[in-house]
């Protein structure tokens, strides 16, 4: 909310400079955003008065003119055909910065210098409306009111000597939306007296219960309705130090009536509405819902469609206005209004809420009632707007308040143990200092002893209904700076078993393997999403249909960055993810950690394309391929002591693969390695061969053995190596020759490792030769030649007759 | 005698062979042909040896030692060639052989570093769902429907009641209905909040959220506290500043700024020239929260904060817009 520093001054003796208000306000937790100093642009700006005016001698359009402006008379040079002599006017001063120059094209400021133009020296200027950035007027001089006074700064003239802060008031405070009480909280905070203004009333003899009737049918959506009714108003533009006042907050004057209610509205922070009283059928106002799909015209012109649940005043025949929201066209001041019909009312938070949520609707009305305006300042707001019509437009106040309040809301009444104060703010706040906060908040104490007291709280504090609440108010106003920084004398500590930081482990290991950690966003196309199942969640309200779907799996969004460095001519990617996916299941058996029906999952997510080595001396260039993939996952799984896992070797491929494998750990499902299928590129704009492993991270976790880890001996004898190579059909697989040999050879083979792979004419077509290094090991004893050999016979044999394999060589 | 010679001989030529390096030469020098050497003790036996065979066996012991001076400078010359070429050859200035380096991401590091610093005040980890309930991430937490705050957080929704949690304060609940005190915990995630992608705000960002209830926790422990999280975050002189403010879940409520550890506070771009950066709201519980977890808050009280990584990310590295975190650009990844 925006506050006039000059209109804060209307209520308390305020000497402190705009900064130390700014920190002041601050610190009482209505944090000012900015300061914004309305007269800085009009430095060097004053009144004058034109003495004489001359031709130019050597210039027809130029004129010489002797202006006042009040220390001294200048000599300046006018190129208006307007200036005449005894005009107030706004002259500019050597120094000042002219907002906007009207001989530049783009009209940009420039700095004002003594000139000498056609042999005469000039010592100022004389401004137009656009020069001082006040209007579109280029044709003359602005001519100032009669009355203005000689040598006084332009921006006092123009009511722009203020200080304007835009103070952020969070939504606990509706007492704060106006500029009682953000004096108030100044009062207490200074040590300072708030004068809240005294409204005097002359009354007419005649009493409004002759003129007017109020009827509320909706009382829990509407507590209270007061109204007054003012006859015989003037309807013109408001006087100039109440436009001022509106302006400085950012409010544009309309009439005198509507910028009353206005004024009172940002002085108290009670909203108000003006009916033009001959408008209303039947002269009466009665409080009810609307009828469901009703649609009424509000002051903005726009036609409203209503519920049933739209709370709205209406006359004896029709709805005038959308209760707290906006009033109707129906019945707005214009300049013909003569007679007003002043509304003060308080309505329930919440209906308000939901109607003005309802329309998207928000005014200056709704946002307080919405956050609770104080019931019990109607009476003080409704005066206080007939005293000014009164005062300005010269209207004849009835007697008497029209005052419907059938149920009345009470103060409430709030204990405070000091005990209590002290232990939650963890220092002890003197009594003294306690009693005058509470005071200095316009909160009366009723009771007071040694362990406590008990106050009634105003009701413009909807905010403050318990204990807790008096609590913070006392440490806020006291000062959170004051409160010692304390650390517990008590060391706690966890008694959980220290656990390894799991995601730590396989990022340290991933990075020590050379991939980059990418963070992407979970949100994407609901097509994308579409593509890896139609079980994906969906986004009610999206920023965009680019995220109108939450993520089934990693893969479009690593695409996205492949896409992106690609872009910037980045061809070698080796980077993973460990990110959330998400799914709707119905399914019984699974059981969803914590919201019904919504599944949440980790992966991780490897990603390779482009080289597999950087560019070097002697490296054979090569692209990344499914191998290079299959081995860091295998390496990951290796690092993290995880053993019971096994590939799944698919026949066929997948929609988003030109083929896969799948992962199963711990004998369930855990994801799949693929080379990305061209189909699925081209949705990304891509081409390139591209390697993703997806896999499920809490099976990784689940079944790694790292916090199992345990001594098992070392062999206390050799391993014996022997080399094996097996001539094979092409249609025999390497694993299966593995597995062969890892049958036949039993315990004692310790490890197999593949050496070599050989097609060529020396073996024939269709065939192939792949070698084999054995590592054989015995617990028990050194194995001699004899035993090895016969063990190598029993492989070769068992090789050769299960996979029609021939032995190549030894 | 003769026999001896011929030994000798085959023994020096086959040793010679091995011969690997200068320091070899030297020692096998000094056994052969030094002045102690074998061949000298070969010439010192030839005193006993009868007077008629001495001019044979001389003769034959003569062409030993000059063969032998001969295939040794053959040999030395051989090796010193060989250290010569060496020198030609190596190349120190060529690269060693690169492989691709690795980076945690920047918001991974910021997360791991306020973690530790957390971990090792005593305080768990825990976790919660980014799918939440309208229950645990407002109701709970002092936020009614219909309630002003819930503009203070613009909000995705999945259906009715089921929204994207817009800050990790759900955790608190959660893990306050699964024990009781004390609970001494941070949880780390990712929250959503539906507003425009700007410089300055993505759709969704990482929070740390803490929570400490204890009997006789205050909010002077809540100040102490951060206070020595922020020492070991942004280093040692750096002051707190706690402004009121409101969060529905907390009473009393602070919004904490950090003195500007770029420019220590004097005023500088990053800071606006106030000094201070804002980094965290914080606030002892509202006993209405107790109230929803089953606490007694008459006898606990407690303390809660919370963070943004993304936040505390670009103070720290000085960066300028909160998108490129979601970009993932090499260029910019390689930086951290
Ligand atoms: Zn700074």
């Amino acid at each position: 909310m925006k506050v006039s520093h000059k209109w804060l001054k209307n209520y308390i003796d305020l000497e402190a400079e705009p900064e130390e208000v700014k920190e002041k306000l601050t610190m009482l937790g209505l944090e000012v955003e900015s300061v914004e100093y309305l007269g800085e642009k009009y430095k060097n700006f004053y009144v004058g008065e034109v003495l004489e005016v001359m031709k130019h001698p050597n210039a027809d359009k130029l004129t010489v003119c002797k202006v006042n402006v009040g220390k001294d008379t200048l000599q300046i040079i006018c190129g208006a055909p307007n200036v005449a002599v005894g005009q107030k006017v706004p002259v500019a001063l050597v120094g000042a910065v002219i907002p906007r120059n009207q001989h530049d094209p783009e009209g940009k400021p420039f700095v004002l210098t003594r000139a000498k133009i056609r042999g005469v020296e000039s010592y100022g200027m004389i401004c137009s409306e656009y020069e001082l950035a006040l209007g579109d007027d280029k044709e003359g001089i602005m001519v100032l009111e009669p009355d203005a006074i000689v040598g006084q700064p332009l921006a006092e003239y123009f009511g722009l000597d203020d200080v304007v802060y835009d103070v952020s008031i969070t939504p606990n405070r509706p007492d704060c939306l106006s500029h009682i009480g953000i004096a108030r909280e100044l009062a207490v905070a200074f040590g300072l007296k708030l004068k809240k203004p005294e409204v005097k009333l002359a009354e007419s003899s005649k009493k409004v219960f002759e003129f007017a009737s109020v009827e509320i049918i909706d009382t829990v959506n509407c507590p209270r309705y007061a109204a007054r009714v003012v006859l015989n108003v003037k309807v013109e533009p408001s006087p100039k130090w109440l436009q001022n006042y509106l302006k400085s907050v950012g409010l544009r004057p309309i009439n005198n009536i509507v910028d009353i209610t206005n004024f009172v509205l940002y002085e108290v922070g009670h909203p108000l509405h003006a009916f033009d009283y001959d408008k209303l059928a039947g002269h009466k106002i009665v409080v009810k819902c609307a009828e469901e799909g009703e649609v009424f015209i509000t002051l903005d012109g726009k036609a409203r469609t209503l519920r049933r649940d739209t709370l709205m005043i209406c006359d004896a025949e029709k709805p005038v206005a959308i209760a707290g929201v906006m009033g109707g066209l129906n019945s707005e001041i214009t300049e013909r209004t003569r007679n007003v019909l002043i509304e003060s009312a308080y309505f329930n938070p919440i209906s308000i809420r939901r109607t003005s949520k309802y329309l998207g609707l928000s005014t200056d009305a709704s946002y307080r009632f919405e956050r609770g305006a104080d019931p019990n300042a109607v009476i003080w707001a409704v005066n206080r707007a007939a005293q000014l019509m009164a005062e300005i437009a010269g209207g004849e106040v009835l007697e008497g308040v029209i005052d419907v309040y059938p149920i009345k809301i009470e103060p409430k009444i709030i204990n405070l143990r000091f005990s209590r104060l002290n232990s939650i703010i963890g220092i002890e706040i003197p009594k003294g200092e306690v009693i005058k906060i509470l005071e200095g908040l316009e909160l009366e104490i009723l009771k007071l002893d040694e362990n406590g007291l008990t106050v009634k709280v105003p009701t413009f504090r909807p905010d403050l209904e318990r204990e807790i609440d008096l609590i913070e108010e006392v440490a806020r106003v006291y000062g959170y700076d004051k409160i010692p920084d304390k650390m517990s004398s008590i060391v706690h500590f966890s008694t959980d078993k220290i656990k390894t930081d799991f995601h730590e482990l396989i990022r340290e290991r991933l990075i020590g393997a050379g991939f980059k950690e990418v963070v992407t966003n979970s949100m994407l196309d609901e097509d994308r999403a579409r593509i890896f199942g139609d079980n994906f969640v969906k986004v009610l309200n999206p920023l965009s249909r680019e995220m109108s779907a939450l993520r089934t799996s990693l893969i479009p969004s690593a695409l996205d960055v492949v896409r992106h460095n690609f872009g910037y001519g980045i061809k070698n990617l080796k980077f993973f993810e460990i990110g959330k996916v998400f799914r709707v299941s119905f399914d019984e058996d699974e059981k969803p950690k914590f919201v019904d029906n919504y599944i949440e999952e980790e992966r991780l997510l490897i990603l390779m394309t482009g080289l597999a080595e950087p560019i070097s001396y002697d490296v054979k260039e090569r692209n990344f391929d499914i191998y290079d993939l299959k081995g860091e996952v295998e390496k990951l799984f290796r690092a993290v002591f995880l053993e019971n896992y096994q590939f799944i070797y698919y026949s066929n491929n997948s929609e988003i693969s030109e083929f896969e494998l799948g992962v199963e750990i711990g004998g369930k499902y855990a994801g799949r390695l693929m080379k990305v299928s061209e189909a699925l590129l081209k949705k990304f704009d891509l081409e390139a061969d591209v390697y993703i492993a997806e896999i499920d991270f809490d099976l990784i976790r689940e079944n790694s053995k790292i916090e199992e880890r345990h001594y098992s001996e070392i062999p206390k004898f050799p391993s014996v190596y022997r080399d094996l190579a097996f001539v094979i059909d092409e249609s025999v697989s390497v694993g299966d020759v593995e597995k062969a040999i890892r049958e036949s050879a039993g315990d004692v083979l310790k490890s197999i490792r593949l050496f070599d792979i050989y097609r060529g004419e020396k073996i024939g077509e269709g065939k192939k030769s792949v070698a084999f290094s054995l590592e054989i090991l015995s617990p028990e004893k050194t194995l001699t030649d004899e035993e090895v050999n016969s063990l190598i016979q029993k492989v070769v044999k068992y090789v050769e007759q299960k996979l029609d394999a021939k032995l190549r060589s030894y | 005698m003769i026999n001896q010679i011929e030994e000798v001989k085959a023994k020096f030529l086959e040793e010679l062979q091995t011969l690997k390096d200068e320091k070899e030469l030297e020692e096998f020098r000094v056994k052969y042909l030094g002045r102690r050497g074998i061949i000298q003790s070969l010439f010192d036996k030839l005193k006993e040896i009868p007077r008629e065979e001495k001019p044979t066996v001389g003769k034959i012991l003569n062409e030993l030692k000059e063969l032998a001076q001969e295939k040794f400078n053959e040999k030395k010359k051989e090796i010193e060639a060989k250290k010569e070429k060496v020198k030609i050859s190596l190349d120190l200035t060529i690269p060693g052989r690169f492989k691709y380096t690795g980076r945690k991401h920047p918001l991974t590091q910021t997360l791991e570093e306020i973690k530790k610093i957390f971990v090792s005040m005593g305080f768990e980890v825990a976790s919660g769902p980014e799918i939440e309930d309208d229950y645990h991430n407002f109701e709970a937490l002092n936020i009614p429907p219909e309630h002003p705050a819930r503009d203070m957080q613009d909000t995705f929704f999945i259906k009715e009641n089921i929204i994207l949690r817009t800050h990790t304060s759900p955790v608190q609940i959660r893990v306050m209905k699964s024990k009781q005190p004390p609970v001494r915990i941070i949880a780390p995630g990712r929250v959503y909040r539906n507003e425009a992608i700007s410089a300055r705000s993505y759709c969704l960002f990482h929070q740390v959220e803490g929570l400490y209830v204890d009997e006789g926790v205050s909010f002077a422990e809540l100040k102490g506290t951060l206070l020595a999280f922020a020492k070991q975050m942004f280093g040692s002189s750096v002051k707190l500043r706690f402004r009121p403010s409101f969060f529905p879940f907390t009473e009393p409520s602070a919004e904490v700024d950090v003195s500007c550890f770029i420019c220590g506070g004097k005023g500088c771009k990053v800071c606006k020239y106030g000094g201070w950066l804002e980094i965290l709201g914080c606030g002892m519980v509202d006993p209405n929260v107790f109230k929803f977890v089953g606490y007694d808050s008459e006898r606990y009280t407690g303390y809660a904060f919370g963070m943004g990584v993304e936040r505390i990310a670009m103070l720290k590295y000085g960066i300028d817009d909160i998108r490129l975190f979601y970009e993932n650009d090499f260029r910019f990844l390689e930086q951290f």
